[in-house]
């Protein structure tokens, strides 16, 4: 009797093993060997027919606006793509959550995810990808494995433009400064990514990091951003660079500068129209401001876009595996870009992004 | 109820009482701003003070809202709906475009009575509790916020820059509306027969309706000019801003209720206290500026926040006669316990 259940029980483990194993060589199995190109589509773009779906976290802002039209505009370029479906989480995780079982119900091949919520929206892209959707979350690191808990994690090299900051502050400043960092909310892994980035260039002692550190909380939030500069202003009689990851939501804040009766110094940060054409309209008055900008990204959904559709519909998978913002203007140099203001559209577009501007423009009536 | 109408007591040594929620917050503004010159110098400097006024006066035009409502008993949660929404409404309207902005202004007003008529309507005339009624108000707000706007900010108009976000003689123009609503809603509630009634309907809505006063108008009446203020409010904050988000009326829904229990103004209605209202926003405000200018970490911040607002419910709330008399020395009664 015993011996009979000792069998049962190994027979049961081996055969555990073996579907374990078929299950693990399933998953970790990518489409290597890409099949027919399709006639004037991009080698990323396979011959087989898929739905892909995106879906935002929370898509209430003109950015997201533009970068959802960008991850629309480059899942046009493939024919393979029969279907394109776009979900918006509205900041709920609750509902981004079964908005990726919603989807993954409905049918979707592939769905390339902002998740917002980080690791809450883990257990969510597992449960996609072990039912054998494509799943590629972008920008935001919901921190599991590549191959295990979705296809691939496609972020933004936020480390890469703290570097480029820091690259332009040192040029710029060759005799030090005093550098005030603001961020968004307390915590946030791009501030403190950012933050990496521009310290390991800038290791000599003679650039002092003012503020709260690693960075001042701002929330991203204009009102919350204006409060905390006027402190600082207050606080500190030398502030000669700012650096924010988030430009357009100090232009209310910096007239603060003038208001003390100081000029507003340096800015290095992410470009946005309204941003550059109050560059245009103070710098002026303004001996110290100058601005060094890098793109703000929205082009970060293209490449997730291009990951997702390769692997779904068997096209070559690109190459790059995370996305870095080219650095944008610069008023000292004006490589790549003079600082490039469009008074004649809205504030709320963003001049790096592929998208050409007028048809930004256009999304925001 | 009895301990809620004996608590603002007041002091009439001259014509104008002043009311311990006055008193109270006077001097705890004094003591901070003594306070903040003395640990954190930078945060009562000039440019420090006129960056913060501005907050301070929206803070106060929202709590001056949400006083007249707690002064009915009630409270209004749909302040961050109507705050985004009148934000929404003059930055998208006008589009950058000054011609607009005052028929953008005047569609705000629109909806915020509209709004208000709503709250009115389900509290005043069908008794829902308000805490719910305001709240499916708010969501409602916040769906014409996302159906206007699809959640996108736009940039403030220069006009709107310039009226909400400049100075006249070094004061910012948003402290001079905070100072005339003030004064609007102080004499309408003090000194006018209609604010009178009002108070009578906050004290006792069954004594009012005893008395033949039309109590459910009054009550709903505070809603439609708690949306007006609110309404104003944002708009002034669009201007501060220059580019302010789509959910600019968040951070406004706790601390309006926090400053008009700082002011003294009890939960359970009855009087409301305009002035101690005003100087509670401007108490917080400070003292946010007080913290920020420490440097001290966001937790520390966020603790420091809610201590203060612990300590200034306590002021009001717990009854101190009370709890002195429960922690007394014995009596004398008790001394001739041994033989």
């Amino acid at each position: 009797m015993i011996h009979r259940k000792i069998s049962a029980a190994i027979a049961a483990a081996g055969l555990t093993a073996l579907v374990l194993t078929g299950c693990a060589t399933d998953a970790g199995e990518e489409p290597t060997t890409p099949g027919e190109p399709v006639a004037g589509a991009p080698d990323w773009c396979g011959p087989e027919e898929a739905v892909v779906g995106l879906l935002d976290g929370f898509g209430g802002n003109s950015w997201r606006l533009v970068t959802t039209a960008a991850g629309a505009d480059e899942v046009a370029k493939c024919p393979s793509v029969v279907e394109y479906l776009y979900a918006d989480g509205q900041g709920d995780t609750q509902k981004s959550i079964s908005d990726i079982q919603g989807m993954v119900a409905s049918g979707a091949d592939a769905i390339v995810v902002f998740p917002d919520a980080g690791e809450a929206m883990l257990p969510a892209l597992r449960s996609a990808y072990e039912a054998g959707v494509v799943t590629v979350p972008y920008r935001v690191n919901p921190n599991g494995v590549d191959g295990e808990d979705y296809d691939i994690w496609v972020g933004a090299d936020f480390v890469a433009d703290g570097v480029a900051w820091g690259n332009w502050i040192q040029e710029n400043f060759p005799d030090g400064a005093n550098i005030l960092f603001l961020s968004g909310p307390a915590g946030n892994s791009q501030g403190i990514d950012e933050r990496t980035g521009f310290e390991s260039v800038l290791t000599d002692p003679k650039y002092v990091f003012i503020g709260e550190q690693p960075y001042e909380v701002t929330n991203w939030d204009p009102a919350l951003t204006q409060q905390v500069l006027t402190a600082a202003i207050a606080r500190f009689d030398q502030i000669d660079v700012i650096v924010s990851d988030f430009g357009p939501s100090l232009v209310g804040a910096l007239p603060e500068f003038e208001n003390s009766g100081r000029s507003i110094p340096a800015l290095v940060t992410s470009d946005g129209n309204v941003l550059s054409c109050f560059w245009e309209e103070k710098n002026a008055s303004n001996p110290d401001f100058d601005l060094f900008t890098v793109a703000t990204g929205n082009d970060n959904v293209r490449l997730a876009v291009q990951h997702a559709v390769a692997r779904a519909t068997g096209g070559v998978i690109p190459s790059e595996t995370s996305f870095a913002a080219p650095v944008f203007e610069d008023s000292v140099s004006g490589s790549p870009n003079p600082v490039t203001c469009r008074d004649d559209l809205p504030g709320d577009i963003y001049l790096s992004a592929q998208m050409p501007a007028d048809d930004q423009a256009a999304l925001l009536q | 109820m009895a301990e809620a109408t004996a608590t603002p007591r007041l002091l009439t040594g001259s014509r104008f009482g002043i009311s311990k929620g006055l008193l109270t917050v006077l001097i705890s503004t004094i003591a901070l701003i003594v306070l903040s010159a003395v640990l954190a110098p930078s945060s009562v400097s000039q440019g420090a003070v006129l960056g913060m006024l501005p907050f301070a006066a929206v803070l106060a035009i929202v709590g001056l809202g949400q006083m007249l409502v707690v002064q009915q008993g009630g409270i209004d949660l749909s302040v961050p709906g109507s705050v985004s929404l009148a934000v929404v409404i003059v930055t998208h309207m006008p589009n950058e475009n000054d011609a607009m902005l005052l028929p953008a202004v005047l569609v705000a007003f629109a909806w915020a009575i509209g709004a208000g008529l709503l709250n009115g309507f389900m509290v005043g005339r069908l008794g829902l509790n308000p805490i719910i009624a305001t709240l499916g108000t708010n969501a409602l707000l916040f769906g014409a916020v996302l159906g206007i706007s699809g959640g996108i900010p736009r940039t403030t108009t220069n006009l709107l820059s310039e009226i909400a976000g400049g100075r006249t003689l070094g004061i910012p123009h948003a402290v001079l509306f905070a100072l005339a609503f003030l004064a609007l809603v102080t004499i309408m509630v003090k000194k006018t027969v209609v604010g009178r009634r009002f108070k009578a309907v906050g004290a006792s809505p069954a004594a009012a309706r005893a008395t033949g006063l039309r109590y459910r108008t009054h009550q709903g009446a505070a809603y439609v000019w708690a949306q007006l203020l609110f309404a104003s409010a944002g708009i002034l904050l669009a201007g501060i801003t220059n580019q302010p988000t789509a959910f600019q009326g968040n951070s406004y829904l706790l601390t309006s209720v926090a400053v008009v229990v700082l002011g003294g103004t009890s939960l359970l209605g009855g009087r409301g206290f305009p002035a101690a209202t005003v100087v509670a926003a401007l108490f917080l405000s400070q003292l946010d500026q007080f913290v920020l200018a420490l440097g001290v970490p966001f937790a520390v911040r966020t603790l420091v926040q809610a201590a203060a607002l612990a300590i200034g419910v306590a002021i009001y709330t717990v009854n101190w006669t009370a709890l002195r008399q429960r922690f007394a020395p014995p009596s004398v009664a008790a001394a001739p316990a041994t033989p």
